[in-house]
């Protein structure tokens, strides 16, 4: 059971505020890190792994300081996002000689377990330089793994993943931590997250915006209005009758078409159909209009 | 409506409809492949000298033509002072050139080169309507330039600093011994540059073109100096001479003469002497490199071969794309 | 394995540093300098002082900070460039130890190819193991060790290790040295030189300064160079994106 702290971490460079007054505690299981490019999660994440220090506020992993204090490392693991590994060893070599530098005693057990527990066991003979993209990946994790971590860090850890091999790191990451580890990796992409995470820890523009369950926080963005545009074949048949719907709030007839305010996203889809069906009205058109992370995070920032 | 705008991996619009938004293609007048060389060499010598780029990246351009200027400004203060000219127009100060040249070269042809091998955005440049050789040919005029401007520059300031403080009747013998030494400095400029640039394009990596181009320069300059001398030590023992490790004997024999052939800059020096007609006299910046004499072809040959060498690894370099 | 030497973390620097092609590159001053001496051996046979020239002047100036020069900034320097280096300090092995190692790979290296080429050359010139050809060997060996020491120190303080390097081999040994001789107190090519004139007493090797003094120099600079580099190290940080 290993707990990461942030107290009011800040770090700049120069003019530039990377990470802006962030305080949050990271616990067992796996926590997702979300934020549009150059929000700060990799800054974020190096900091956490004592690869940078925190221009003010303070940074502790299980109460020791993460920064300057190697030894950390025999809690933690790090995935870095950076494709870069020793390309002339084979995968077993490298997984070996990260186990033989945290001084495992039977390295020879280890290695082959982190291996095996990334799937990598037939190709760990050929040199890294020969795998693809996604196979660095996975050895990265094993060398990670290898010392059996309480904390793990992955920077990006689906990025140039094809689908299948994407599961398969969620699976992993799953079972790490449902085995009470402490997992937090960083990503753009909602729909990782989603799957992945249970608790997530929203950033935008160096600033924690959300934090908490994923699920509570998305019903706090469903409780903002939704604003479609629908066009159909009779859109003022169409609009009156949704109007009567309770998930819509608001309807207007445009020279477009329809544009319709909902404040159940999910309700007001099902609706939609359920309607147009029973008058017998074709729709044509039917477009979320602002149903974008950043307008998502936009409105989380501004409540 | 801003929602449309496409993130970088951002939520998924469900968009099936394709916008006009008044999006067209140019169909107006498009510049043609002398403006992308132009471009493209501009922009190459602007790298070679470090301008537009932040000030790290112009601390040893810097360093580079305050070094090589020195002697100019030290000449001028000697002129001044009624001691005469230490500094000729032709050979300048020869080691302070090699070691200035050898340093900006070696750091600055990867800039020119290696970075856009390392980040393999040739295949960026190359499906421009450009040739395959423009690439490299842009690249070693803009060089060629900048190493010009870092030749010629100094040998103006000295020009500057001679006659300023001369008598009038000096002023026409100093121009043709600057129009000599610029017409020099361009044999260097033309020839460093090559070598430069061809040895630097072999690998992407900065520091490794760094390391092949110092080794390359340093050590046929070093070794072209030690094989002089030792070919000038004949059965009877040499005379030492003024200076460190510089040696008078009383003819010349033919290893010496041939010793230059084996570093680029001594070639150059070689080659220097011949043109300029000085003939063996040692001048603190002389340096063991003497008039080559009844063997100057044999440099003439030199000078072209590594001429030749240098474009043709270029060429060859350049011509797949995707060079990594 | 705590202590000085780690010897994962040599064999992956080994393995890292040796599979490519530019480790031609740390060969190749070496080649030279025994291809020059086979070339002048078969020219000159009779004269015997051009070899404190070629493998002293030639050798020193050129071959040993050259090689030291490649050799030095490939141990660390292609790692933290390409980033490589982060799997080594992501786990508990001390940044001195890194350090250490690296050095001793990088020192072991440059040793075989700079000294072992002045020995091998030494011994074609010469013809047997003559007391220049030893003192030649023993002066390359320090000249190795304190070379290596200062490249390493470069490579974990800047990017531009083999630029600042160079300069320093080019202009500060290479140009003020022969015309300042207070620079020689500063210059690693005379403490391997005063230590080689300690044991050959050559007067053409042009040795400035006293092996005592080339000696506490050297230590100095080589025991700075190696604590600077190691509290670089373990300040290594990693810049997030600016993407």
């Amino acid at each position: 059971m290993s707990t990461i702290e942030l107290t009011g971490v800040t770090r700049w460079y120069g003019n530039v505020v990377a990470v802006n007054d962030v305080t949050m505690t990271i616990g067992p299981g796996v926590t997702g890190l979300l934020g549009p490019n150059g929000a700060g999660k990799s800054t974020l994440l190096h900091m956490i792994s004592g690869f940078l220090p925190p221009s003010r506020g303070t940074l502790t992993v299980d109460g020791a300081q993460a920064w300057h204090n190697p030894d950390i490392y025999a809690r933690l693991g790090l995935i870095p996002e950076r494709d870069s590994v020793y390309a002339a060893l084979t995968g077993t070599e490298f997984v070996r000689s990260t186990a033989k530098l945290h001084k495992l005693p039977d390295v020879g057990a280890a290695t082959a377990r982190a291996i095996e527990m990334v799937e990598m066991a037939d190709a760990a003979d050929r040199r890294i330089s020969t795998y693809s993209k996604g196979m660095r990946q996975r050895i990265k994790v094993a060398a990670a793994m290898v010392h059996d971590p309480a904390i793990l860090l992955l920077d990006e850890p689906f990025n140039g993943m094809d689908p299948r091999q994407r599961l398969q790191m969620m699976d992993l990451l799953d079972k790490l931590g449902a085995e009470g580890r402490t997992i937090l990796f960083s990503s753009h992409i909602l729909e990782e997250v989603e799957r992945l995470s249970g608790t997530i820890q929203v950033i935008v523009a160096g600033r924690l915006a959300a934090s908490g369950d994923f699920r509570a926080i998305r019903r706090l963005m469903t409780s903002r209005p939704h604003v479609f545009a629908v066009r159909s074949s009779d859109d003022r048949l169409l609009g009156a009758s949704l109007l009567s719907r309770p998930a819509v709030t608001g309807v207007e007839l445009t020279g477009k078409g329809l544009q319709v305010r909902a404040s159940d996203y999910g309700a007001f889809c099902r609706e939609i159909a359920v309607l147009a069906r029973k008058h017998d009205i074709r729709l044509l058109e039917l477009l979320p209009s602002d149903e974008s992370l950043e307008s998502v995070f936009a409105y989380l920032l501004a409540s | 409506m801003s929602a449309d705008s496409a993130l970088p991996g951002g939520a998924i619009s469900a968009r099936s409809v394709i916008h006009d938004r008044g999006y067209r293609r140019y169909d107006g007048p498009r510049l043609g492949r002398l403006q992308i060389v132009r471009a493209l060499l501009w922009h190459s010598f602007r790298s070679a000298l470090g301008i537009g780029r932040g000030a790290k990246a112009k601390i040893l351009p810097v360093i580079a033509f305050v070094a090589m200027s020195l002697p100019a400004l030290i000449n001028a203060v000697a002129v001044n002072k009624g001691n005469g000219q230490i500094v000729t127009y032709e050979s300048y100060l020869f080691p302070l050139r090699v070691i200035v040249l050898t340093v900006f070269v070696a750091v600055q042809a990867p800039e020119l080169v290696s970075r856009d091998l390392r980040s393999r955005v040739l295949p960026l440049y190359f499906s421009r309507p450009m040739r395959r050789g423009d690439y490299p040919l842009a690249k070693y005029l803009a060089f060629t330039a900048a190493s010009l401007l870092l030749i010629e520059l100094p040998l103006v300031l000295l020009y500057l600093g001679t006659i300023v403080s001369s008598k009038s009747g000096a002023i026409w013998p100093n121009t043709r011994g600057l129009l000599a030494g610029l017409a020099i400095g361009l044999m260097w400029a033309v020839l460093v540059s090559a070598i430069g640039l061809a040895l630097a394009s072999l690998t992407g990596r900065r520091a490794y073109a760094t390391g092949v181009v110092a080794i390359f320069f340093f050590l046929t300059f070093i070794l072209s100096q030690i094989i002089y001398q030792i070919a000038g030590r004949g059965p009877g023992g040499p005379v030492p001479g003024p200076g460190k490790g510089q040696f008078i004997t009383p003819a010349i024999s033919a290893g010496q003469r041939l010793a230059s052939l084996i570093s680029p800059f001594n070639t150059l020096q070689s080659l220097t002497k011949w043109f300029a007609g000085v003939h063996h006299i040692f001048q603190p910046g002389e340096g063991p490199v003497p008039d080559p004499g009844s063997y100057a072809p044999a440099y003439i040959v030199m000078f072209v071969a590594l001429l030749a060498a240098s474009f043709a690894i270029l060429a060859v370099r350049y011509r797949k794309a995707g060079v990594a | 394995m705590s202590g000085i030497f780690n010897g994962t973390v040599a064999s992956i620097t080994l393995r890292a540093t040796l599979g490519r092609r530019r480790a031609l590159l740390f060969g190749l001053p070496a080649a030279i300098l025994i291809l020059v001496t086979l070339a002048l051996k078969a020219s000159h046979p009779s004269t015997a002082d051009w070899p404190s020239l070629i493998l002293g002047d030639f050798g020193f100036t050129v071959v040993i900070p050259l090689t030291a020069l490649v050799v030095g900034g490939s141990v660390l320097g292609a790692e933290i460039d390409d980033g490589s280096i982060i799997h080594l300090l992501a786990t508990p092995v001390r940044r001195s130890s890194v350090i250490m190692t690296k050095f001793a790979v990088a020192t072991g290296l440059t040793m075989v190819f700079a000294a072992g080429s002045e020995l091998v050359a030494g011994l074609i010139a010469t013809g047997s193991a003559t007391k220049l050809v030893m003192a030649l060997f023993a002066g390359a060996l320090v000249g190795s060790l304190i070379y290596n020491a200062l490249f390493i120190m470069l490579s974990a303080a800047t990017t531009r290790a083999i630029a600042v390097g160079l300069l320093y081999v080019l202009v500060w040994e290479g140009l003020l040295g022969n015309f300042v001789s207070g620079v020689r107190i500063l210059s690693i090519g005379h403490y391997a030189l005063g230590v080689a004139n300690a044991i050959a007493h050559d007067s053409s090797l042009h040795a400035g300064l006293s092996l005592t003094t080339a000696v506490v120099m050297g230590a100095i600079v080589t025991v700075a160079a190696l604590l600077m580099a190691m509290q670089r190290l373990a300040s290594f940080s990693l810049r997030g994106d600016a993407v």
